[in-house]
C-alpha cells in the first residue's frame, strides 16, 4: 500500500523476462500433458522426412522419365509434409487459444508464447526427423535388399550418406518449424480477451 | 435510489481535483475519467461504455452490480488493461493504462493485477501448484522462491494437501481458490474478479467470498468485484451500480444495508 498521490520510483514500468531454462521445461510439459498430439504430430514428421530420405537413397535408374517422376515425388513430399505439420500446429494452438489468454492475462509477453509453440515444433521436428532419416534409410535398404539381394549397396545411392541424412534431417526441422510459425505468431498477437472467449 | 449518486459525484471530483496535493490523506489506485467504449457490430454502434467516472480508493473493496450488457465486464477489462477505451482514461496508481504498449500492459498485468474469472481458467494441463507459479515466473521470480510462495498461497486458501493436483481433480471450489492463490501470487495492486461466484453453488460460493474478503484484509489488495450476487454487498466496502454503460450511482455498504431488503423484494 504505497500512496498513489505520490507516483513513486516502484512504479516505473518495469520489463518482463523469462530464462531459457523456464520456458524450456515448460514447453517440454507441456508436451508431455498433450502426449497423444505430440505423438501425431511426431508420426506426420517422421513419415514425412523417412520418405524423403528414402527417395534420395532408392537405387535409381537413369531414365529421364524415372527421374522426372522422382523429382515429382521429391517435391510432393516436401509439400505433404509442410500441409501436415501446419496443420496438426494450427489444430494445437487453436485448441488452446483459452489456455493462452489465460498466460497473457498472467502477464505472458507475446514473445513468452511465440517461443513457447515454436519451441515445441522445434522439439518434435528435432525427434521426428531425426527418426523419419534413420527409418528412410532402414526402409531404403530392406527395399533394395528385396530386389537386389546382395548388390543392394551397390544398386543404392549412397554416395555421401552423412550428407544426405544431414540434409534430410535440416529439412524435416525446418519444415515442422516453418509450419509452427505461422500459427504461433496468429497466437501471440491474440488480445487476451478474444483468445479467453475461444473455443475450449 | 438516485439518492446516493449526488453526494457520490461530489467525492469524485473532488478527489479529482485534489489527487496532487500534498495533504491529501486518501489514497487511490484505480481512477476511470470519461471512460468510452463503442463497439461496432454492422451498421449500428453499441455503447457498451457511456463515460464512465469511478475512483477506488487502495486496500477498498469494491462490487460492480448491473444486469448484463451494462458494461460492467467492459469496464473491468478496461481496468484490467485488456482492451482500450475508444476514449477517457483509465489510471492505476497514477498510470495512464491507455498510453502502455504491449509489452507495459503484460507487465501491468504481471506486477500489478490479479484476475479471478467466472470460468477459473486454471491452465488444465499444469498442476495447481504450476498454475500459482506461473504468474511469478512471467514476473522474473526464481523458480525456486516462486514455488517456496506458491506452496504458501496454496496453504493459505486451503489446498496445501492438494498442490500436486490437477483442474480434473479439484471441484470448481477448488479451482476457484487455486485461481485467487494465483491472483495473489505476485502481491498486485488489484484483484480484478470477473462474477467469481456466479458458476459454484450457494454455499461454496460463501465460502469464496469470504476467502476473497480475508485476502483483502490481510493483503490490503484492492479487490474490484463484478457480481449478480447479492451476498457479495454484505462484505464489499462500497458498491458500484451499473446500467446502460454508466454508473447508476455509487453507495456506501452502510446506506445500503438500509435499502437492501427493499431491494430484494423488488426482485
Amino acid at each position: 500500500m504505497k500512496p498513489a498521490t505520490q507516483p513513486s520510483a516502484d512504479w516505473e514500468i518495469g520489463s518482463l523476462s523469462l530464462s531459457l531454462e523456464v520456458v524450456c521445461s515448460m514447453a517440454v510439459n507441456s508436451l508431455r500433458q498433450r502426449i497423444g498430439r505430440a505423438v501425431l504430430t511426431l508420426l506426420t514428421i517422421c513419415t514425412a522426412t523417412a520418405f524423403m530420405m528414402y527417395l534420395l537413397t532408392m537405387p535409381r535408374s537413369t531414365d529421364p522419365v524415372d527421374i522426372q517422376s522422382w523429382r515429382l515425388m521429391m517435391i510432393l513430399s516436401l509439400v505433404v509434409s509442410g500441409a501436415g505439420v501446419l496443420n496438426t500446429m494450427l489444430m494445437s494452438v487453436t485448441q488452446r487459444y483459452r489456455e493462452i489468454g489465460t498466460m497473457k492475462c498472467l502477464g505472458a509477453l507475446d514473445s513468452f508464447i511465440l517461443y513457447s509453440v515454436l519451441l515445441e515444433a522445434a522439439i518434435l521436428g528435432l525427434v521426428g526427423a531425426f527418426a523419419g532419416a534413420i527409418a528412410g534409410l532402414i526402409i531404403s535398404i530392406l527395399l533394395a535388399l528385396a530386389d537386389h539381394g546382395g548388390e543392394v549397396f551397390r544398386a543404392m545411392e549412397i554416395a555421401n550418406l552423412p550428407g544426405k541424412l544431414l540434409f534430410v534431417f535440416l529439412v524435416g526441422m525446418a519444415l515442422t518449424t516453418l509450419g509452427a510459425l505461422f500459427p504461433a505468431f496468429i497466437a501471440s498477437k491474440m488480445p487476451p480477451m478474444d483468445a479467453m472467449r475461444g473455443e475450449k | 435510489m438516485t439518492d446516493f449518486s449526488e453526494p457520490d459525484s461530489t467525492i469524485r471530483h473532488s478527489s479529482l481535483d485534489t489527487r496532487h496535493s500534498a495533504d491529501d490523506t486518501v489514497e487511490y489506485t484505480v481512477m476511470t475519467r470519461d471512460v468510452v467504449k463503442v463497439y461496432r457490430m454492422g451498421d449500428t454502434e453499441v455503447r457498451a461504455l457511456d463515460g464512465v467516472d469511478v475512483t477506488i480508493r487502495t486496500g477498498e473493496y469494491i462490487s460492480i452490480m448491473g444486469p448484463s450488457g451494462s458494461g460492467k465486464t467492459t469496464l473491468f477489462n478496461a481496468i484490467g488493461g485488456l482492451m482500450k477505451p475508444t476514449s477517457g482514461n483509465v489510471f492505476i496508481d497514477e498510470i495512464d493504462v491507455a498510453q502502455l504498449d504491449a509489452n507495459e500492459l503484460a507487465w501491468l498485468r504481471c506486477r500489478k493485477i490479479g484476475y479471478i474469472f467466472q470460468s477459473y481458467n486454471i491452465v488444465k494441463v499444469m498442476t495447481a501448484l504450476e498454475n500459482v507459479t506461473l504468474p511469478m515466473l512471467f514476473g522474473g521470480v526464481p523458480p525456486d522462491e516462486a514455488q517456496d510462495r506458491a506452496v504458501e498461497i496454496l496453504t493459505r486458501v486451503g489446498l496445501g494437501d492438494r498442490i500436486l493436483h490437477t483442474p480434473k481433480e479439484l471441484s470448481g471450489g477448488q479451482q476457484q481458490r487455486v485461481a485467487i492463490a494465483r491472483a495473489f501470487a505476485n502481491r498486485p495492486a488489484i484483484i480484478l474478479a470477473d462474477e467469481p461466484t456466479a458458476n459454484l453453488d450457494i454455499h461454496t460460493g460463501e465460502e469464496i467470498i469470504e476467502l476473497m474478503k480475508e485476502m483483502n484484509q490481510e493483503r490490503g489488495v484492492t479487490v474490484i468485484c463484478s457480481t449478480h450476487d447479492h451476498k457479495m454487498l454484505d462484505i464489499s466496502d462500497r458498491i458500484v451500480w451499473m446500467r446502460d454503460g454508466k454508473v447508476q450511482k455509487i453507495a456506501n455498504r452502510a446506506d445500503v444495508d438500509i435499502e437492501i431488503n427493499t431491494m430484494k423484494e423488488k426482485e
